[in-house]
Order: C-alpha cells, then sequence, then structure tokens
C-alpha cells in the first residue's frame, strides 16, 4: 500500500496476569477511512485503544498510529496530540463545567477550532456553566464530542460511542459523526458491538474475537464477497466436506445443509451440486450475520 | 494546564484547612494573656515531675517553654498544632493521585491528552507542594500581625524560619501519601496508611526520646539555641525527592 497507514498493529499482544487480552492482532487503518472495531464485549476492543493511545503497554508486537512506536512515551504524546478519543465510560471532570472543560482541553492544542467548537455547542444545546457531574449520559457523550471533534484532530477514537444512549441520540450521535468526517480530512477508528451503528457509518471492520482479527476488510467487500449457500435434501443432509477455500462455516440441520462462505462461491457451488441437492439458493449476508457466524465459528 | 486540574482536585483539601489554622491563630493568641496569668501561679516540683516519666516532664517542658510568649507561640502552636494539623493536612494533599480516578474521575481523558504521564505529575506534585507551604506560612506570618493586638510581637524570622522547616519535614508525609496513591487507587489507603505512619513515628519519637522528624518539624535546636536543623532537613528533601521519584517510575510503568 502506497499511502501511509494511520494505525498498524503487528502481532500485537497484551495479557493481564495471564488472561490475554489480545493475541496476535493485526490491523491496517488507512487514511481517511471510517475503521469499525466489532467485537463481543471482552474482545479485546479497549484494550486495543488503550495500547494505541500509549495508555497501556504492549506485552509484545507492534503498534505504530502515524507512523509513530505507541508504545515509547515521546511518540504516545504526539500521537494524541493529534488525535481525539471518546472513550467508553465518557468519563470527564465531574469538577468542572461545561465552559471549564472546554477551555482546560482548549489549552493543549494549539490547533483548537473554536468555530467547530461553537457550532457544536451550539447543535448540542451544550449548558456552557452546567457541571459535567449533572449532565445526563447523552449530554456527557455529545460533549465528549465536541471535545475530540474541535482538537483538530486527524484521527478519531472512539470506544463504544453509542454505549448507553436512547435511540434518538444514538441516532443523532451517528448523523453528526458521519458529517463532520465528511467535511474534515480525517480519520476514524471506532469500537462497537452495535452491528447497526457500525453498518451505518463504516467504510472498512475488523471483527474481533479473543483478542485476534477474525475478518478484516473494506464493509462493501465483506458484504460482496459473503454468502450463504442454502442446499436442500431430499433426504437427511450429507456430512459437508468441502476443498474450496471461502468455507466460513457449515451447519446441517436434517434436510438442510447452510454454508457461509466469504469467497469462491462459484467453486464452493460446483462442489455443492456434487452432492445432489434437491434445491440451491444463494442468499446475500448481512453484516450482524457474518458477525454471529464469525464469532460463533471461532468459537 | 495540568497545574489547573490539579488546583481544582485539591482546593478544598487546601482551602478548607487554611480557614482552620487561620481561625486557630486567633484563638491561640488571645487566650496568652490568660494561660500567662495562669501560669504565674503555677510553682513546679521540677525533680519529681522530670522523674515521673514522658507525661512530666512533657508538663515541665511546655511550662518552661511557655513562660515567654515566643515560648507559648513555639510550643502551642509550631511544636504541637501545627506539626500535628500540618502532617493532616500534608497527608490529605498528597492522597488520591491526578491518575488514581479518585480526584474528580476522568483519568481515560487525562490520559488521552498530550501531555506525559510525568507532567501530569509533576504538576499535581507542584500544586499539592505549594498549598502545604501556604498552609504552614500564611497562618504563622498572621501571628506576627495578630500578636499586636495583645500588645505582644512575634519576630517575622521565626515565623518563616519553623514554617519552613514545618514544610519541609511535612513533605516527607505528603510524598508517602503521593507514592501511595500510585499504589492504591482509592484516596482513603494511602492516608490511612500514612497517618498510620505518621503516629507511630510521633509515638517512638517522645517515648524513646529520640530526634526524628518531629523534632525537626517543630524546630526545636532553633528555638533553643538559634540553630537551623540542616541535616534532620536535608534528609527530609531527600527521602521526599526519594518517594517523588518512586511514584513517577511507578505511574510510568502503571496500564490504564
Amino acid at each position: 500500500m502506497a499511502e501511509t497507514l494511520v494505525i498498524e498493529t503487528a502481532d500485537l499482544r497484551k495479557d493481564y496476569g495471564g488472561i490475554e487480552a489480545v493475541r496476535g492482532l493485526n490491523l491496517q487503518v488507512p487514511p481517511g477511512s471510517i475503521f469499525a472495531l466489532l467485537g463481543r464485549n471482552g474482545a479485546g476492543k479497549t484494550s486495543t485503544i488503550k495500547i494505541l493511545l500509549g495508555m497501556s503497554r504492549p506485552t509484545s508486537g507492534r503498534a505504530r498510529v502515524f507512523g509513530l512506536a505507541a508504545d515509547r512515551p515521546d511518540a504516545s504524546v504526539a500521537i494524541r496530540r493529534r488525535t481525539g478519543f471518546v472513550s467508553e465510560e465518557k468519563d470527564l471532570y465531574d469538577l468542572m463545567t461545561v465552559e471549564q472543560i472546554i477551555r482546560f482541553t482548549a489549552s493543549f492544542y494549539s490547533g483548537w477550532r473554536t468555530d467547530l467548537e461553537k457550532r457544536y455547542l451550539g447543535s448540542f444545546e451544550l449548558p456552557r456553566g452546567r457541571k459535567v457531574k449533572d449532565l445526563s449520559r447523552g449530554m456527557r457523550t455529545k460533549l465528549a464530542l465536541l471535545l475530540a471533534f474541535s482538537r483538530g484532530a486527524e484521527l478519531l477514537v472512539l470506544d463504544e460511542p453509542t454505549s448507553g444512549l436512547d435511540p434518538a441520540v444514538t441516532e443523532e450521535v451517528l448523523q453528526t459523526l458521519v458529517a463532520h468526517v465528511a467535511n474534515q480530512e480525517m480519520t476514524v477508528f471506532l469500537s462497537s458491538h452495535h452491528l447497526t451503528d457500525v453498518d451505518q457509518v463504516a467504510d472498512r471492520i475488523a471483527i474481533i474475537d479473543h483478542g485476534r482479527a477474525v475478518v478484516s476488510g473494506a464493509l462493501e467487500d465483506l458484504r460482496d464477497g459473503y454468502r450463504r449457500i442454502q442446499l436442500v435434501f431430499d433426504g437427511e443432509a450429507p456430512e459437508p466436506a468441502f476443498h474450496a477455500p471461502g468455507v466460513v462455516h457449515t451447519q446441517r440441520r436434517g434436510r438442510v445443509l447452510m454454508v457461509l462462505c466469504s469467497m469462491g462461491v462459484e467453486q464452493i457451488l460446483h462442489e455443492a451440486r456434487a452432492l445432489n441437492p434437491a434445491s440451491v439458493e444463494v442468499m446475500p449476508v448481512t453484516l450482524k450475520e457474518i458477525f454471529l457466524e464469525t464469532v460463533n465459528g471461532e468459537n | 494546564m495540568p497545574w489547573y486540574k490539579a488546583w481544582l482536585d485539591t482546593r478544598w483539601r487546601f482551602l478548607i484547612p487554611l480557614g482552620i489554622l487561620v481561625l486557630n491563630i486567633w484563638g491561640l493568641i488571645l487566650e496568652y494573656p490568660h494561660v500567662a496569668s495562669l501560669l504565674r501561679t503555677v510553682h513546679l516540683e521540677a525533680d519529681a515531675l522530670s522523674e515521673s516519666g514522658v507525661l512530666g516532664r512533657a508538663i515541665l517542658e511546655s511550662v518552661a517553654a511557655e513562660r515567654t510568649y515566643r515560648g507559648y507561640i513555639w510550643f502551642q502552636w509550631f511544636r504541637q498544632n501545627l506539626s500535628q494539623m500540618g502532617t493532616l493536612f500534608a497527608v490529605l494533599l498528597g492522597s488520591g493521585s491526578l491518575l488514581s480516578g479518585s480526584s474528580g474521575g476522568g483519568t481515560m481523558f487525562t490520559l488521552s491528552l498530550p501531555a506525559s504521564r510525568n507532567r501530569w505529575l509533576a504538576a499535581r506534585a507542584a500544586v499539592g507542594l505549594g498549598e502545604s507551604l501556604l498552609l504552614v506560612l500564611i497562618p504563622s506570618l498572621e501571628i506576627c500581625l495578630v500578636s499586636r493586638l495583645i500588645g505582644q510581637q512575634y519576630g517575622l524570622a521565626d515565623a518563616v524560619v519553623h514554617s519552613v522547616c514545618l514544610f519541609i519535614a511535612g513533605t516527607v508525609f505528603f510524598s508517602l501519601a503521593f507514592l501511595l496513591s500510585t499504589v492504591f487507587t482509592d484516596i482513603w489507603r494511602p492516608l490511612l496508611i500514612t497517618c498510620g505512619v505518621a503516629v507511630v513515628l510521633s509515638l517512638c519519637e517522645s517515648s524513646l526520646d529520640m530526634n526524628g522528624l518531629f523534632r525537626v518539624m517543630s524546630a526545636s535546636t532553633y528555638f533553643a539555641a538559634g540553630s537551623i536543623p540542616w541535616t534532620g532537613l536535608l534528609i527530609s528533601v531527600v527521602m521526599s525527592a526519594a518517594m517523588l521519584f518512586g511514584a513517577s517510575v511507578n505511574v510510568a510503568r502503571r496500564d490504564f
């Protein structure tokens, strides 16, 4: 790839006292993309983000952001200067007012975008004088987004940005995110287990399970490549034995044999027809199905 | 502006004690005429008291010191009230590191800002130490002013020397609480452990009649003979610096 990757991890591992949170994770996030890290709770998403932002050190492997080693303290400061971050808990300073935390955060960034600050203060209807501890979860999320957007960052890292929000606020947050990214030249790296959110905003995804990426690529390519083949037999479905590459998962239930494939549908179909099914049907697959089949298949 | 965050986290732990100490000075000084007239009527059996153990010796020392206004201020304020309260307040200010999550929340937000962990820690230590210094200095300087109300005088040099000695020796407790706050995530364990250490140290010093941190804090050698306890102060500075360095190493290695 000619263009420099914004985020790159290679065989990244993180061990917390014998528990492996991240196990050989390989990620490549190109500039300008909205990259979603999908995974169940405890899959290693937050651990990965903490490593990328220098909050936690990898046990082994490599993590680079903007080409800088994330585990070097000085490089980590440089990375954070170019990155906006929203944590899952939206843990801001409870003692400060909205105005104070904005001024406080702005003091760290020479390129602070006052225009964006004013725009989002207005559109989010954030009360400047209210203490952060008195804000609702939705308001805190909006404030956290304002603080991340206004940094003038090249990279936004969002850890479960819509976690705990009602559908209306979730929609508002996602719309704002998409509109913001469309107007600014930036990369977004977000983690989520909300598949509909990811489906709505991401253009690239990685499904992470037990600390490693089990599926990765452009969302469109995944949607195009993944297919579900349903084979119905007159009698009991035979034991599947496909040799073609791309078979992710097979499931036999009575007369029906379901095959989930990630590529090479024609070759798999050729093998399937050799089993003499009564009917063959090829169906598109949703992101939710890809996620569930992949994660369940891994287990 | 890490210092601003440090100030917001600690301001009530500074302002409330400052208010208490400033008010305490008024009570102490306005009480002096009564104490002085009372002491004039007291005649102690010095030999019997000195042989009666720790308590007897303490009474003897107290009465002997408090026969002058300078001695009264030294004994009541620098040796007792400020040593004890100053220690407690220094521990309070040192507890709850900026990154421990016990001070206003937002640890992840703090760590996402482009400042090194050492910068956060240095700002927190500097603000806490500055507040500790003001906590002992302001009420002590107040003595020089308020003393005139009862027709007494207290030297500015005495107030400054005693305050600075108390502050420097007190930094040991501040730094211990600061170090422990990089180990424990809550505010209570650093606070309680450091207070426990201070109490044990104080009991050992008084019962074994040994030279220790509290003697350096009260600068008894300066009061008695005008000699500043340089060795004790130097040891205090070295111990504090070592613990602050330990805190910095701890935070640098820590995963959040």
